[in-house]
């Protein structure tokens, strides 16, 4: 059986004009990006360089025009992901939106929940996050316990949401909810789209390890949602939530989100490095290149309908690997002063302590060497 | 994708299968009554008219079957004395890259020289072998030329890069043949009262396993791709030293899980990972093309790196 058959990347229209459309678009705003902002691409804001990209037709781009969207194809987007992320472009205001919530809005939505929310995203105007995790409900995510009461003024929302990335940043959360009380694990949950603004809902920060505000915790207190808060079938929030988690599979955040680490380090060390120095970049390349293609293979196969699961789980698994390697490579090879102000010391400072997360989002490695090892036939 | 490839899969799938653990005698013969020698000679030239894609399917299938006799050396030679116009002597010819041992050099009847620009055919006769074995006891001879070049011409093919394709190719299949046996072994193997494969300790390293094989399948097919569109030095260099971190971490992992089995001279395991371990040096290891791509991407510059990227990949959509 070989486990990883490359499949061919093949998008159509003009590739190339579509990559200086957006090299162009980050040579107009970069100068405002701190460096440090720039090696932590899907978790920094910036509302003007959003917008741009919404004016640009660079996000919902694979959505319907009646929604706001392009009718381009995945590919032609994954293409403007990953110049995003090789430039260190902050897309962290309108990621999660782009990636899944607008998808799934199409998919399980509404009329009205998809002319309200998707033509604002697709303009990098709304944005969204995703209220999964719960104080005792972390990797197991069938233990949510958040619920949705039906009323007949609508549903009440009691309970509390945690590790909400961007929430401070967001018009609205796709909630996952317990609506049938007293039902255990997969069943009786329901996806809702819950305005933020809505009385009752209580944002919080949680400051990790960096210093920076993109945790928060959701305390929602009898919080009164319309019947039509509702996102798909009742009960089906479960099918629902593994459908929006297959949209994050092998996006080439995977391994880009530090690529300017990699940056620095070729142009500080210039066009003649010395032999380790040298043999240090060739490995980091030799493992980013080969990253790339199987990523490349994994999104061309979801565009052709597949459903590659283990492919998936291993580019992630890989790219999370590499990219934590990375910042202690560069560390470990380079006489670096981590209290510095060059372009180098900073970005290798930033990502040594900012790499812990890199194995959080979007499942551990045990996690997703068990995904790989079932889809292996090993359990 | 040539319109042969699945004939000549299944031919050579069949054929390798036979000749597993055959001594190079037997082995050779028949791949050469196969016909894979000529398999990148233009049909109008005598040969298959096939592409890389194929040379990466059929050299797959000899790693996964650890096949004992060379395929890639010929396949080579005939490939670029094919290119040169120059006519192929009968019986085996290798290939000779610049500091490179020639593999099964004693049993060539001629050696495929290209450096500085220049490729040579040595007859034998031309050539005196100190005869050597690699870690697989596969003949790994170094050469010296005694004699004079039977024919010469302008090459400017890089006979390294095209070793160290074929090598991560081969490996490819080597990697997926391993895993295979590890699998069955952790699937079938009962200790402490259940199978192997239900420890999770178990299944996380097949994991990983799985992971560092996806990864040289994945870039030796996209080597093969850049070799069909001309231009392969850079994918090559990539490939062939991702195939030697996969080795680094995998053949541990193949062992562990097969415990003092695995260790024995008659289980199939060993012929797999010393192929694996020989081939991580051959053609160039970690660190020539480390330091060669480093410095390759030192010269283009941090954005530089990413830009070539793309447009390498770019070009094949065209």
């Amino acid at each position: 059986m070989q486990i990883f058959p490359l499949h061919p990347f093949l998008p159509e229209g003009d590739i190339p004009a579509l990559r200086q459309q957006v090299r162009d678009l980050v040579a107009k705003h970069e100068a405002s990006w701190p460096v440090e902002l720039r090696a932590n691409c899907w978790f920094s804001f910036d509302e003007t360089f959003s917008k741009a990209l919404g004016e640009a037709g660079l996000l919902g781009m694979t959505w319907p025009k009646q929604y706001g969207g392009h009718e381009r194809t995945m590919l032609e987007r994954y293409v403007v992901l990953e110049e995003l992320l090789a430039a260190g472009a902050p897309a962290g205001l309108h990621w999660i939106a782009d990636r899944q919530t607008g998808p799934l809005l199409l998919r399980y939505g509404t009329e009205a929940q998809r002319e309200k929310y998707l033509p604002g995203m697709a303009r990098g105007e709304i944005y969204a996050c995703i209220g999964l995790s719960e104080p005792g409900s972390g990797s197991d995510l069938a233990s949510v316990r958040t619920s949705a009461k039906k009323t007949n003024e609508g549903w009440r929302i009691n309970g509390q949401k945690v590790w909400t990335s961007g929430a401070h940043k967001s018009h609205a959360a796709l909630t996952l909810l317990r609506t049938e009380e007293g039902s255990e694990r997969h069943t009786g949950l329901s996806q809702m789209m819950i305005d933020l603004d809505t009385p009752g809902i209580t944002i919080r920060p949680i400051i990790d390890m960096t210093g920076t505000h993109h945790f928060n915790e959701i305390w929602f207190e009898d919080v009164l949602l319309p019947h039509d808060a509702l996102v798909g079938l009742e009960g089906n929030g479960w099918k629902q939530v593994v459908a929006e988690l297959a949209l994050e599979r092998s996006g080439p955040e995977r391994y880009l989100s530090s690529h300017m680490l990699l940056v620095a380090l070729i142009d500080a060390v210039g066009p003649e490095p010395d032999a380790p120095t040298a043999q240090l970049i060739g490995r980091l390349t030799a493992e980013m290149w080969t990253l790339r293609q199987m990523s490349m293979s994994t999104i061309a196969k979801l565009a052709a309908g597949e459903d590659p699961v283990v492919e998936a789980a291993i580019v992630k698994d890989l790219g999370n690997a590499y990219e934590q390697a990375l910042p202690r490579m560069v560390q470990a090879a380079v006489d670096a002063d981590l209290a510095g102000k060059s372009d180098l010391s900073r970005l290798l400072t930033w990502v040594l302590v900012a790499s812990p997360s890199f194995s959080l989002r979007g499942g551990t490695p045990e996690v997703l060497r068990g995904i790989i090892a079932k889809g292996l036939g090993l359990r | 994708m040539s319109d042969n490839r699945t004939l000549l899969t299944d031919m050579a799938a069949g054929l390798f299968a036979d000749l597993a653990g055959k001594p190079f005698d037997v082995a050779w013969q028949q791949v050469a009554e196969a016909g894979f020698s000529t398999l990148l000679v233009p049909e109008d030239a005598g040969g298959f008219g096939g592409d890389w894609g194929d040379v990466l399917a059929v050299l797959r299938l000899a790693g996964l079957n650890a096949l004992g006799a060379p395929l890639a050396e010929p396949v080579i030679a005939h490939y670029l004395l094919a290119k040169a116009g120059i006519a192929a002597p009968e019986g085996l010819i290798s290939i000779a890259a610049p500091g490179q041992r020639v593999p099964y050099g004693r049993h060539a009847a001629a050696v495929v020289h290209v450096e500085g620009g220049t490729l040579s055919l040595y007859h034998a006769d031309a050539c005196t072998f100190d005869e050597a074995l690699s870690p697989a006891g596969e003949p790994w001879d170094a050469v010296s030329f005694t004699g004079t070049a039977a024919a010469t011409a302008a090459c400017d093919v890089d006979l390294l890069a095209l070793g160290a394709f074929a090598r991560v190719a081969q490996a490819s299949g080597a990697l997926e043949a391993a895993f295979t046996l590890a699998i069955d072994h952790v699937n079938t193997r009962v200790q402490f009262g259940r199978a192997l494969a239900k420890f999770q300790a178990v299944q996380q390293a097949m994991a990983e396993f799985s992971e560092e094989a996806a990864a040289v399948d994945a870039s030796a097919a996209a080597c093969a791709e850049a070799l069909d569109y001309g231009h392969a030095s850079f994918e090559i260099a990539a490939a062939k030293l991702r195939m030697g971190i996969a080795v680094d971490r995998a053949v541990p992992i193949a062992h562990r899980m097969h415990g003092a089995i695995g260790f024995t001279i008659e289980y199939a395991l060993n012929h797999l990972t010393r192929r694996l371990m020989g081939w991580r040096s051959e053609f160039g290891g970690d660190a020539f093309w480390a330091e060669q791509l480093g410095r390759r991407v030192a010269g283009l510059g941090g954005h530089g790196l990413w830009r070539e990227m793309a447009a390498r990949t770019d070009r094949l959509v065209g």
